[in-house]
């Protein structure tokens, strides 16, 4: 034993000071305070900004087609303190920076040609599309580069647009950083059921492998505001942006996948026309499958828990039943339009099966879903579909009564 | 070599060293590697089934080793298919051993350089990685079983705490139907769930070393048993938040999973250096009792101290590490690797446990 402890003691004394030397700092390190931070990325048809017009005009190109404009929307740790300092007249706590070419990757780079400050992509909150894009490229090539890099994170949003993308990162409210509103909002599913659940990069790209049609939320602008608004539809084959579902179609849709957390279902009474509103508790949605022989069919059964919220029928006392059950009936006639709604225009105009009934499909009966999934849209449109609602008023809230 | 009172090990390390040595990178490539070959969300039964037959496969291991209870394997080999055989069985083992420990610093290598230190060069991770390591198995066994009971806890904690945050993004309906199109394709993926189990073969060699040979299949049994787990609890939640047609397009399956999702309130939002502290240690624990084989048999083999061989492999080590070219070499060396484990370590075992019977019984014989 002795002489093996004079064996380690050279070796011991050569490591330790061999660990020194790694002791003395990170190899590759970057300063944080020299780091601006990309939180928003927007991607739309070609358009150069007028800075860039001037750069290429003085010879700032290289060889490249001018097809789609990304915007990088950053906070430089300059623009942050700066603003947390002097609070000055409508000072912005962000940067965007537009680039024009044909290559993702490429147009990051080109950026370090533009500043000092090297652009980091860890904190990436949220990529917005541009509908115009997202109809003439496949997603995927689109995302390729984001999903194969280490920095962007795969929990990264991914936002379709109504008008030009960079539109949506735009804000005049100072303070206000645009990336984090969009993020933000997509944490108000809670609250109404017409946003869909958050379509990280690792969904989108689950989605697109698994051939189906699917939606992602869209996203109005305009004057430096937005709006999330309905869905897009993404074709299954094509892996682009085929339609748009509007608001109510986008309810219909979370009432059939029964994945809303929350929301609000307005409708009209019937004998005096003013409306009453129901808030949902809970929901639950069970697409059942039917297969007989060649024929698929679906059954949709819908329930939901929730209370009354508004009532506009003075003449009505909810500490009455009877009123209460009048007042789920036109809640379930709402829900059942929507539903219907979204149905006709899934089956008719896209033929297209955006709310799950395929997943359905080949978790109850797997063997004939192997056999449909390669036409399985087209399956769909000529599926027959019965659907039921049925809502619970649990409770009416802290008034009652009416003056009778 | 001569084994020191103190080169002891107890029952329970044995159990650690060969939970250490299982897990590895089958931590982060399995939901892939076995959802490639299932096709269906069945893979997790496949990695059970996996981890079955590697049990029995260890089981016939323990056995034949209890036969030779002082001896390694490298040693008793040649008592039951005779010197010239025996030595180049045991050449193979201790390539396959040099072979398993390269490849698992390189893919240590290949995910730090990718996500955590960019500008490093490759020779300076793997080079500290290496040094450490040998300083650990110069001081032999027991050392090594020391830092692995260290390792284990911290393991467990972090991994569990790890991947049970991913809760929030797991879809139950990614996991089903179960054994939806039979057990067929459940079975396809078995034969690569069973290679992310290879680890038990270390009992060939652990036996003489521990103080109680009699509880070796205990050890193996719980050896294989708390990766088992670890490998199901894996492959279910990657599977159900990513999705069988997500999980087979991800490198690296189980860090996307803990990248994919953020929880605020807690003092990190992210989790992905955790997981990587988890499984650098579990590799370092593989490298390092792959390479303290390899060095034993050539020990053992040319019957000389340990050490110079220790020192020797270093850059043999290095060399093969860096033979593979780029992502894709490195997991055929992987598949390669396992392949070649399944012969040594599944049907060799059983055949040398059959000679040595057929042997042994006679001697018994001749001694009553």
């Amino acid at each position: 034993m002795k002489q093996s402890h004079s064996n380690t003691h050279p070796l011991f004394i050569s490591l330790s000071v061999l660990l020194f030397l790694s002791l003395t700092g990170c190899w590759s390190s970057h300063e944080i305070e020299e780091q601006s931070l990309g939180i928003g990325l927007a991607f739309d048809k070609a358009k150069q900004s007028s800075i860039e017009k001037k750069l290429n005009e003085q010879g700032g190109a290289y060889s490249k087609r001018n097809l789609i404009t990304t915007t990088y929307q950053f906070i430089t740790p300059q623009v942050a303190s700066s603003t947390t300092k002097q609070s000055g007249p409508q000072q912005k706590s962000y940067v965007n920076v537009s680039e024009t070419g044909d290559s993702m990757h490429q147009m990051v780079r080109e950026l370090s040609l533009r500043s000092e400050q090297p652009v980091t992509a860890h904190h990436m909150k949220v990529v917005v599309i541009g509908e115009n894009l997202a109809r003439s490229y496949k997603l995927e090539q689109l995302l390729d580069q984001n999903l194969r890099e280490s920095e962007l994170r795969p929990s990264c949003l991914v936002l379709i647009s109504k008008g030009r993308a960079s539109n949506t990162l735009e804000t005049k409210k100072a303070g206000e950083i645009p990336a984090f509103r969009l993020a933000g909002i997509v944490e108000n599913a809670y609250r109404t059921t017409r946003i869909l659940p958050p379509m990280s990069h690792i969904k989108v790209e689950s989605k697109i492998k698994s051939g189906s049609s699917f939606l992602m939320q869209k996203v109005l602008s305009a004057d430096g505001q937005v709006k999330f608004a309905g869905a897009a539809v993404i074709d299954g084959k094509t892996h682009k942006m085929t339609g748009t579902l509007n608001e109510e179609e986008l309810e219909g849709v979370t009432w059939i996948t029964g994945k809303g957390k929350g929301g609000v279902v307005k409708s009209f009474d019937k004998e005096t026309g003013q409306p009453i509103v129901y808030e949902i508790e809970t929901m639950k949605s069970s697409i059942i499958p039917h297969v007989k022989r060649d024929s698929i069919s679906f059954d949709v059964n819908i329930e939901s828990v929730g209370r009354l919220s508004e009532n506009w029928v003075v003449s009505a006392g909810t500490f009455k039943n009877e009123f209460l059950k009048n007042a789920e009936k036109s809640s379930e006639e709402e829900v059942k339009r929507l539903v219907g709604n979204v149905l006709e225009k899934m089956q008719k105009e896209y033929k297209a099966d955006v709310a799950g009934f395929g997943n359905r499909l080949r978790i109850e009966h797997p063997k004939v879903w192997n056999k449909v999934k390669k036409d399985w849209d087209q399956r769909f449109s000529e599926a027959p579909i019965n659907y039921d609602v049925k809502l619970t008023i649990n409770d009416y809230g802290t008034t009652g009564g009416s003056k009778k | 070599m001569i084994l020191s009172p103190k080169d002891k090990i107890t029952t329970p390390q044995a159990a650690v060293i060969v939970i250490n040595f299982i897990l590895g990178t089958g931590l982060l490539t399995l939901p892939r590697s076995s959802t490639e070959k299932v096709q269906t969300p069945d893979a997790w039964i496949s990695v059970i089934l996996g981890g079955v037959i590697t049990i029995t496969a260890g089981l016939i291991m323990v056995k034949l080793s209890q036969q030779f209870s002082e001896k390694t394997f490298y040693q008793y080999i040649n008592d039951i298919v005779g010197k010239w055989v025996g030595g180049l069985l045991s050449l193979v083992v201790i390539c396959y051993f040099l072979t398993t420990s390269s490849f698992q610093i390189r893919a240590m290598a290949e995910v730090i350089r990718y996500l955590l230190l960019e500008g490093t060069p490759t020779w300076a991770i793997i080079m500290i990685f290496m040094w450490v390591g040998l300083y650990l198995i110069i001081g032999g066994i027991n050392p090594i079983a020391r830092l692995f009971e260290i390792i284990l806890p911290l393991t467990v904690i972090l991994f569990l705490v790890v991947t049970f945050m991913s809760f929030k993004i797991f879809e139950i309906d990614n996991l089903r139907p179960v054994l939806g199109e039979g057990i067929v394709p459940v079975l396809k993926g078995v034969k690569t769930t069973a290679l992310a189990f290879s680890g038990p073969e270390i009992m060939l060699l652990l036996i003489p070393f521990m103080n109680s040979p009699k509880k070796a299949g205990k050890a193996l049994l719980v050896g294989v048993s708390i990766p088992l787990i670890f490998y199901v609890i894996t492959v279910v939640m990657v599977i159900g938040a990513l999705s069988i047609d997500g999980v087979v397009l991800r490198t690296w399956p189980t860090l996307d999973l803990i990248r994919s999702f953020e929880v605020a309130g807690l003092i990190f939002e992210r989790f992905e250096s955790l997981l990587l502290v988890v499984w650098i240690m579990q590799i370092f624990a593989t490298f390092t009792i792959t390479y303290f084989a390899a060095a034993l048999g050539l020990a053992q083999l040319s019957k000389k101290s340990i050490h110079p061989f220790m020192f020797g492999l270093l850059p043999v080590l290095y060399i093969i590490a860096m033979v593979p070219k780029n992502m894709n070499d490195l997991f055929k060396v992987g598949d390669f690797v396992g392949n070649v484990a399944m012969f040594l370590f599944g049907l060799l075992p059983l055949l040398l446990l059959i000679i040595s019977r057929i042997k042994g019984g006679k001697k018994h014989e001749t001694i009553t």
